[in-house]
This record gives C-alpha cells, sequence and structure tokens, in this order.
C-alpha cells in the first residue's frame, strides 16, 4: 500500500536495495526449485501427495438432502484417506439433482432418497446418460407428535392415511374416537422432497397428501413445529428423531401386525413396515470409467455396513452383509462396463 | 417557532405534545432495531464461544489481566479526570445495577436462559464502556500510537492471510513471470522517469509491463523449471514490499534505520518461511503474514520513535499480549475450569465433518475470500464505468438524454429484482451459455458482481453527481480535456462516495445464498477451490446446511461459530474498504 511514496528516494538507497534484491534472486535460483508441471499444490504442500499419488481429480455429487449426511461423513473419510481427490456435495433433493445436473451430465453421482422415476429416466436417456442403482442404507420415517401428547402412542397405517390424504380429517376424534376434540396441526415434507414422494407411495397411495400442511425441506422446521403444540403431527427422516430422542415422541406404526416402534432394529429387521425405504446413489456409468470415481464407490459400498458410521453418527440403518456384495457386484459390473 | 401560528388575534399557542411524541416514536423505532440485534449477536457470541459455560472465576481472571490494564491504557491515554470518574461510575455503578436488575428479572419474572449476570454485564455495560473509552483514548497521543500499532499488526495479518488465499487459485508460476518480466521493469521505468523526470521512460511503462506479462503467459509452459513457491513470494511480494517499506523510512530516518526497519521483518519473515516449511504449515503464507504486518509495523513504529510522542503508546500490542498469557497462566494454575469454543484454531483451518467437534469452515472461508475479491474488482471496474459514462459522457438532452432516462429507470429497477432471479440468469448465461462451469467460483462472482451491480451504478451515479459542477468549469477553463477532467477532478472527489456504494454493496453479496444455490455452487466442499474454474462452497451456503443437521451441537454450536467468522470477515472487509475511503477523503 505505502509503495506510491517511494518516488523522491536517494540514489544509494536504490542501490542498495537493488542489490538485496539480486541476493535474493540468486537465493532463489540456488536455492529449491519445481518443475512447471509440480506446481498443483500452490500452497507448499507438494510433499504432501505421496502416497496416494494415482488418484486425483473431482468428484461432483448432487441430490437428496436425506442422504446428504451421509454421503458427507463418507466423503469425510475418502478426502482425508486421498488428498489429491476434490470433491463436492450438493443437498438439492432427490428430483431436483436428477433433473438439474445428473441427467445433463454435470454431475458424477446422485443421491435419492426414492427410485429414480419414469421422467428422469428419460431426461438421462435424451442425454445419454447411463447409470447404476447402488442401496446406500434404509431410513425408517418416522412419525412424531409433541412429548406431552400421552393420548396417542401408536396409528394404524389406516388411520395415518386419514390424517394426511389428500381430504384429510380436521380434529382428531376423527381419527379415533377416544383422541380429544382438537384441530390436528400437520407439518410434514415438501413436494420436492423425496421423502414426500415416498410417504405417498407408501402409505397413501391413490388417496393423494393433503395440502393443509406446513410442508418444508428442513427437519428442524418440522420439529419445531410439532414440539410448539400438543395437538401436531408431523414425519420426516429417522436421523433427526435418533439425534433427539427427547425432544419429540415418535409414534408405533401398526401394519396389521400390531404397532411397531421405529428403531435401528425393527427397519433392519423390516418389521417397521410400510414406513422403511431405502435410500439410494446413482453413479454415472461413464463417470465410473475414470479410477478415482470408481474407486470412491467401491468406498462407498463397502463403508454401508460401518454401523459407527452408519447408524452411530449419520442415525441410518446399515445394510446387511447380503445387500452390500449384491451391490458390490452390480457396481464391479459397472465399472467393467465403463473401463473394460 | 410559535411565532408561526400568529394570526389576528395575536399570538396563537402551538402544542409541543406532537414534536415530543414524534421525538420518542423516532427513538424508540432505533433502539428497537439495535436492542434486537445486539440481543441476537449476544446469543450468538455466547454459543460460538461456549461463554454459557464459562465459570465465574474464568471471567474474572480475564477481566482482571486483559480488560482492566486495556481500560487503564485508555484512561492514561485520555488523561482527563472527568472521563475517568465518568467510566469508573459507569463500570462500578453498572456491576450493582446489572446484578440487581438480572436478579430480579429471573425470580420475580422469567428465567433468561444462556445467560447469568457476569455475562449480562460484560455485554451490557464492560462491552460499551470498553468502546467507549478506546474512542477516547485514541484521541490522545498514546493511545493514538498504540491502536494506530495494533491496528497494523491485525490489519497486517489480516493481509497476509487474504493474499495467500488467493494465491491459491491463481497459479503462482504466472505470477512469477508476470512480475519478472512485466511488473519489474514497468515500475523501475516508471520511477526513473519520476526522479529523472524523463518523460519518455514514464511512457514506456505500460507498453513494457503489457509485453511483460504476454510473455509470461507464453513463457509459463516452455520454462522447466522454477524456484519453489517460497522463494517466489519471498522474491515477488515480500522483498517489494519491504522495499517500499525501507524507502518511506528513509525518507525521514536516513540509510541505516532504513534498512533495519525493512531488512529486519523480511529476515524474520524469511527464517519463519523456511522455519514452516520444516514444521509442516503452509510456507508462502507464515512468509507473507508475518511480512505484511512486520514491514508496516516497523515503519510505523521507526516513525513514532521519531516523533517521540506517545512512545509509551507501543507498549499496547505487549499489554494485551501479556493479559492473554497472564490469564492463561491463572486459569492452568488454578485449575480454573474454562470454556471450550467451537470458534478455534480448528474452525477456521479444518474442512466440514460429521462429528460437531471436528466440523470446520476453511474450505468455505477460502471459497468466500476469492469469490468477493473477484466480485469486488469486477462490480467496482463495471460500475465506476458505467456511472462515469452515464453522468459525464452521455449529454442530457435530445434523444439520447432520454435514452440515458429510460437506461437509469431500468438500473433503478433491475436493483429491486430479487436475487433468485441473478442466479437464474447466471446459470443460463454465464455457466451453460458461455460454458464457464456449473458452480465454479468464477460463475459465482460474475452472477454476484451483476446482482450488486445497480446498486454500485447507483451510489457511484451519486457520487459523481455529488460532485460540484463549478470544479468541472474550472478545470475546463484551465484547457484540460474531459478525460483529464474526470481523471483529476471527478474521480478523486467522487471517490469516497463510490467507495462506500461499493462497501455496502459487498457485503450483501458475501452473504448471498439464493444465487449460489441456483449457479449449482456445491453445499460442502473437502479441500478449498484449487482454480477459478474448479467447484466450491460458500459460507452462507455451508452455515445453512448445517442449521439443518439433527445434531443439536451442529444448529447452535457450529452454526454459531460460522456466523461469527463470516462477521468477521465481512466486518475486515468493511475496515479495509473504510480505511480505502478515509484516505481518498484526506488525500482530496
Amino acid at each position: 500500500m505505502a509503495s506510491s511514496h517511494d518516488a523522491d528516494a536517494t540514489g544509494i538507497t536504490r542501490r542498495k536495495s537493488l542489490a538485496a534484491l539480486a541476493g535474493a534472486g540468486a537465493l532463489g535460483l540456488a536455492g529449491c526449485t519445481q518443475s512447471s508441471d509440480g506446481s498443483d499444490g500452490g500452497d507448499g504442500s507438494d510433499g504432501g501427495d505421496g502416497s496416494d499419488g494415482e488418484l486425483s481429480g473431482p468428484i461432483n455429487i448432487a441430490g437428496s438432502s436425506t442422504v446428504f449426511p451421509l454421503m458427507s461423513a463418507v466423503m469425510e473419510d475418502f478426502a482425508a484417506q486421498h488428498p489429491g481427490v476434490d470433491p463436492d456435495i450438493s443437498s438439492t433433493g432427490s428430483g431436483g439433482g436428477f433433473s438439474n445436473f445428473f441427467c445433463t451430465g454435470d454431475t458424477d453421482f446422485n443421491n435419492a432418497s426414492r427410485p429414480i422415476q419414469p421422467e428422469e429416466e428419460e431426461l438421462c436417456a435424451e442425454n445419454g446418460v447411463e447409470y447404476v442403482e447402488l442401496v446406500a442404507a434404509t431410513d425408517a420415517l418416522t412419525v412424531v407428535v409433541n412429548p406431552d401428547a400421552d393420548w396417542i402412542d401408536s396409528l394404524t397405517t389406516e388411520e395415518l392415511a386419514q390424517i394426511w390424504e389428500s381430504d384429510p380429517a380436521q380434529t382428531w376424534d376423527e381419527v379415533r374416537d377416544e383422541f380429544p376434540n382438537e384441530e390436528i396441526e400437520r407439518f410434514g415434507a415438501a413436494d420436492t422432497s423425496g421423502t414426500y414422494d415416498y410417504f405417498i407411495e407408501s402409505t397413501l397411495g391413490e388417496r393423494g397428501h393433503t395440502s393443509d400442511y406446513q410442508a418444508t425441506e428442513q427437519d428442524n422446521t418440522i420439529a419445531q413445529g410439532v414440539s410448539g403444540s400438543e395437538y401436531a403431527i408431523g414425519y420426516f427422516g429417522f436421523a433427526y428423531y435418533f439425534q433427539n430422542p427427547d425432544q419429540l415422541k415418535a409414534l408405533g406404526i401398526d401394519d396389521g401386525d400390531g404397532p411397531v416402534e421405529p428403531s435401528l432394529e425393527t427397519a433392519s429387521s423390516g418389521e417397521y413396515t410400510p414406513l422403511s425405504r431405502p435410500l439410494f446413489t446413482y453413479p454415472s456409468i461413464e463417470s465410473l470409467g475414470e479410477e478415482h470415481i470408481a474407486e470412491f464407490a467401491r468406498y462407498f459400498v463397502e463403508q454401508t455396513t460401518d454401523e459407527d458410521l452408519v447408524a452411530g453418527d449419520v442415525g441410518y440403518v446399515p445394510a446387511t452383509e447380503e445387500t452390500q456384495e449384491e451391490q458390490m457386484s452390480i457396481l464391479e459390473d459397472a465399472i467393467e462396463q465403463a473401463q473394460g | 417557532m410559535a411565532t408561526d401560528n400568529a394570526n389576528a388575534d395575536g399570538f396563537g399557542e402551538v402544542s409541543r405534545v406532537r414534536g415530543i411524541a414524534f421525538e420518542y416514536l423516532s427513538l424508540g423505532a432505533s433502539v428497537f432495531g439495535l436492542v434486537a440485534l445486539g440481543v441476537l449477536l449476544v446469543y450468538v457470541a455466547i454459543d460460538a464461544f461456549d461463554l454459557s459455560n464459562a465459570s465465574p472465576e474464568w471471567l474474572l481472571t480475564y477481566f482482571v489481566t486483559l480488560v482492566v490494564p486495556f481500560l487503564a491504557f485508555c484512561l492514561y491515554s485520555a488523561d482527563d479526570p472527568a472521563v475517568t470518574r465518568r467510566a469508573l461510575g459507569a463500570l462500578g455503578g453498572g456491576l450493582v445495577a446489572v446484578a440487581v436488575v438480572f436478579t430480579a428479572i429471573e425470580s420475580l419474572l422469567v428465567p433468561i436462559p444462556r445467560l447469568n449476570w457476569q455475562l449480562a454485564y460484560l455485554f451490557v455495560v464492560a462491552a460499551p464502556v470498553a468502546a467507549y473509552l478506546t474512542y477516547v483514548g485514541s484521541n490522545g497521543r498514546p493511545g493514538a500510537v498504540g491502536f494506530g500499532l495494533l491496528g497494523r499488526l491485525v490489519g497486517g495479518a489480516a493481509l497476509g492471510l487474504a493474499v495467500g488465499t488467493l494465491f491459491l487459485v491463481f497459479d503462482s508460476l504466472v505470477w512469477f513471470l508476470a512480475y519478472t518480466l512485466g511488473v519489474l521493469p514497468a515500475v523501475g521505468l516508471y520511477a526513473y522517469g519520476r526522479v529523472r523526470e524523463a518523460s519518455r521512460a514514464r511512457t514506456a511503462a505500460l507498453p513494457v509491463g503489457f509485453l511483460g506479462l504476454v510473455a509470461a503467459v507464453v513463457l509459463r509452459d516452455v520454462i522447466p523449471t522454477y524456484p519453489s513457491d517460497l522463494l517466489i513470494y519471498l522474491w515477488t511480494i515480500a522483498v517489494p514490499i519491504a522495499v517500499a517499506g525501507g524507502l518511506v523510512v528513509a525518507d525521514r530516518r536516513g540509510r541505516t534505520v532504513a534498512a533495519v526497519a525493512a531488512g529486519l521483518p523480511l529476515a524474520v519473515a524469511t527464517a519463519g518461511g523456511f522455519w514452516a516449511t520444516g514444521a509442516g504449515l503452509p510456507a508462502p503464507t507464515v512468509l507473507l503474514v508475518l511480512v505484511t504486518t512486520g514491514v508496516p509495523t516497523a515503519v510505523y513504529v521507526s516513525r513514532v520513535v521519531d516523533v517521540g510522542e506517545g512512545v509509551v503508546g507501543l507498549a499496547l500490542p505487549f499489554l494485551i499480549a501479556g493479559g492473554v498469557v497472564v490469564g492463561a497462566l491463572v486459569v492452568e494454575a488454578w485449575g480454573v475450569p474454562a470454556p471450550d469454543p467451537w470458534l478455534d484454531a480448528g474452525f477456521v483451518t479444518e474442512a466440514p465433518s460429521r462429528t460437531p467437534a471436528n466440523a470446520g469452515l476453511y474450505p468455505a472461508i477460502v471459497g468466500s475470500v476469492i469469490i468477493i475479491a473477484l466480485v469486488a474488482v469486477l462490480s467496482f471496474l463495471l460500475g465506476v464505468g458505467t456511472s462515469v459514462f452515464l453522468e459525464e459522457y452521455t449529454p442530457g438532452t435530445g434523444p439520447i438524454g432520454t435514452l440515458t432516462r429510460i437506461l437509469q429507470v431500468n438500473i433503478a429497477n433491475l436493483a429491486a429484482v430479487p436475487s433468485v432471479v441473478y442466479g437464474l440468469l447466471g446459470l443460463g448465461l454465464f455457466a451453460n451459455l458461455l460454458g464457464l462451469g456449473i458452480g465454479t467460483a468464477v460463475t459465482a462472482a460474475l452472477t454476484l458482481s451483476l446482482l450488486i451491480l445497480p446498486i454500485t451504478i447507483i451510489s457511484a451515479q451519486e457520487a459523481i453527481r455529488s460532485v460540484p459542477d463549478d470544479l468541472r468549469r474550472g478545470s475546463d477553463a484551465m484547457g484540460a480535456t474531459r478525460w483529464q477532467t474526470t481523471k483529476n477532478v471527478v474521480l478523486p472527489e467522487a471517490m469516497p462516495g463510490i467507495l462506500t456504494g461499493t462497501i455496502l454493496a459487498l457485503g450483501r453479496a458475501i452473504g448471498e445464498t439464493a444465487p449460489l444455490i441456483m449457479i449449482g455452487a456445491a453445499t460442502t466442499v473437502f479441500n478449498p477451490p484449487s482454480s477459478l474454474f474448479s467447484r466450491f462452497s460458500a459460507m452462507p451456503m455451508q452455515i445453512y446446511t448445517w442449521a439443518g443437521f439433527p445434531q443439536a451441537d451442529f444448529r447452535y454450536g457450529v452454526v454459531a461459530a460460522g456466523v461469527i467468522t463470516l462477521l468477521i470477515i465481512l466486518v475486515g472487509m468493511n475496515g479495509t474498504a473504510i480505511l480505502l475511503r478515509n484516505r481518498a477523503e484526506r488525500g482530496s
């Protein structure tokens, strides 16, 4: 900043400074050097990427906000092991990720909390994007009420549908006679979310989803809304309830065999029906042709059985060994197709 | 003013009620906004630094070792018994008042979450008193010296970090060649021309510099071997800064002092750089920070010593550092439980993580800084260019004048267009049509520049319009061309206003999330961007994501730490711009 005031300096100082400059320059030439292509580090960390030098390049991931915490947890470890790899993950919602990024060929993976839909398949086909479907983990959609609502512990799937269908029950006693005569306040997922799609598919079907509810992508907002009123009800992925079990009360769901409460055990054993759902990630086959992306996909499938990571840190149900083997063989076929 | 209402019957009376009511309403309006913001910031700070877990002993320790000496320094500098009485009265009276009021509210009305009366005292009484005393103290000579030195230390470190960050995405080898072949010869020619009154050398400077830049780009891949990054930064940044500092000192104090003032920090910085290489730290950044802090500090110290007034103020940084060290020792020795802040060194130097304790903001900080630097340059150039053209070069009448007015109205309307629309524009125009890539730093910078362009243009136009026409006519009368008038009269006069507008606009740009989501900026990245065309994440994106995480520690602690970091960078950025503005104001 101060360099503009140097105009009327005396000659000798300048000569001295020039000598100093020359000295520094000579030091530069004599000292350590680098080659013109070894400048990628840019930060003096040139020596750091010696161990896994082969793997480098970007990995672009977008998609479901439900799968986002799982994907970024796995990526955190992968990025730590391979400093040359440059990953980025966006939380765009399942549908947003497919239509805006994945099927236009801009991302390598798309996470989804429901299977890819026909119109998205068409879009991908139009742009020549091929993909495989990998199961990442299992989630248990959790229906929650206020912890003070001691009059309710479980709902049957029919009652749940009555609350959320397109022409829904207005008061609780319309759902079951012993419930209080109070208005139902609903908090649920926005229609861009895979959670919304799956909720319709699993419980509502043709009956459609009500529009008389507070819609949001943020689990937080649902939790705040439900904890604000004794007569509120909401649904979201299991992770939020798993991390904050005292803040809300999860309802058991009765699918004909008595009420089952959502938990890692009931979801993995298949008892928690119909709300337990698989979570997916879709790698593009063209991207799997690149070694670092194929390696990450393998690593991801390996990690899906890791209980500490999937269940403990994120709050989803880890895949079983059989599922993992199945997914791994699907993946290896795809990698072979891409690289072979 | 009552005489305004005079009528035929004599002087009437005017009720003052309305005036008084208006005064208090406007007071209420200002207090409401400020108090609401203040409460928000206090809670964010408490969460970020985990102050709700700070024991009273811990607070007391640092209050005695750090705050009290600082206040004493300010009082000494102010050297005014009235101020001392007022400050001590406020501190003492405030202590009693806060303790009583706080306890009364808690026991009679509602419990106040996450606060105790000691913290309330700190925020409600101690902080305002410290701010007031800082202001009063900096008017005295020792205080001015102390805060000047402190400012150079903090500002220099921030500048070094910012430059180091920018060089993460710029190719240091091209910069090395461009500096050696272009910048250095051009500056040399220009300086030679100034000193020897040789106008030919001065005119040659620009073409020589340009040729050097072209040569640098061409030769980048031809030359096989380069000095290491550390030496490049030493040669292209550290040495020039030291030389410039030395020249400033040489002006006043002579060569020996100048050589010491410039050489000592340079030597320390070089040693620090080589030590950092060995210690595994980013050596170029260490070197830059040491140089940008050391040289201005040395120059300032030499000037203060030369002037000989308020030399005692130079002790202020030692007072503060000593307070921190003594406080830490006391806390350690007595085993006082200390809070565990979320905003710590790890938070600003590490990548995001799934566990709140390890979560960091580093890649997003770098992303934001790089984007904002690009936005600042782009929007300043585009904004000033547009406004100068509209104000100085277009006629006010005739068909062109009408066209200009239509343009003006449209620019004003653009300022009110929602930011999402700019995001769509960025996605369509920059990312897809021009092929700059979805979610890249350069796409984001261009989009955000467009977003704030109307604001910069309008404020720059206001500033240019407020330059009195007499000045222009005077310059015309001296035979100056329009270009000379604009360059020598209008722009220097309007610069403070232009900078103020740009500061406000940049403050908006750094906090924008919607356009970034639209252009596909990543939510989370684990490495800082390595070029302008790599994908990046920005601070608001990462903070928003954390706010949606299920773990409570993310939603309170980590988000708060992110918000404070964003605020600190915003304040730093605004501070720089305000310094530039004040300099421009003094210059004109």
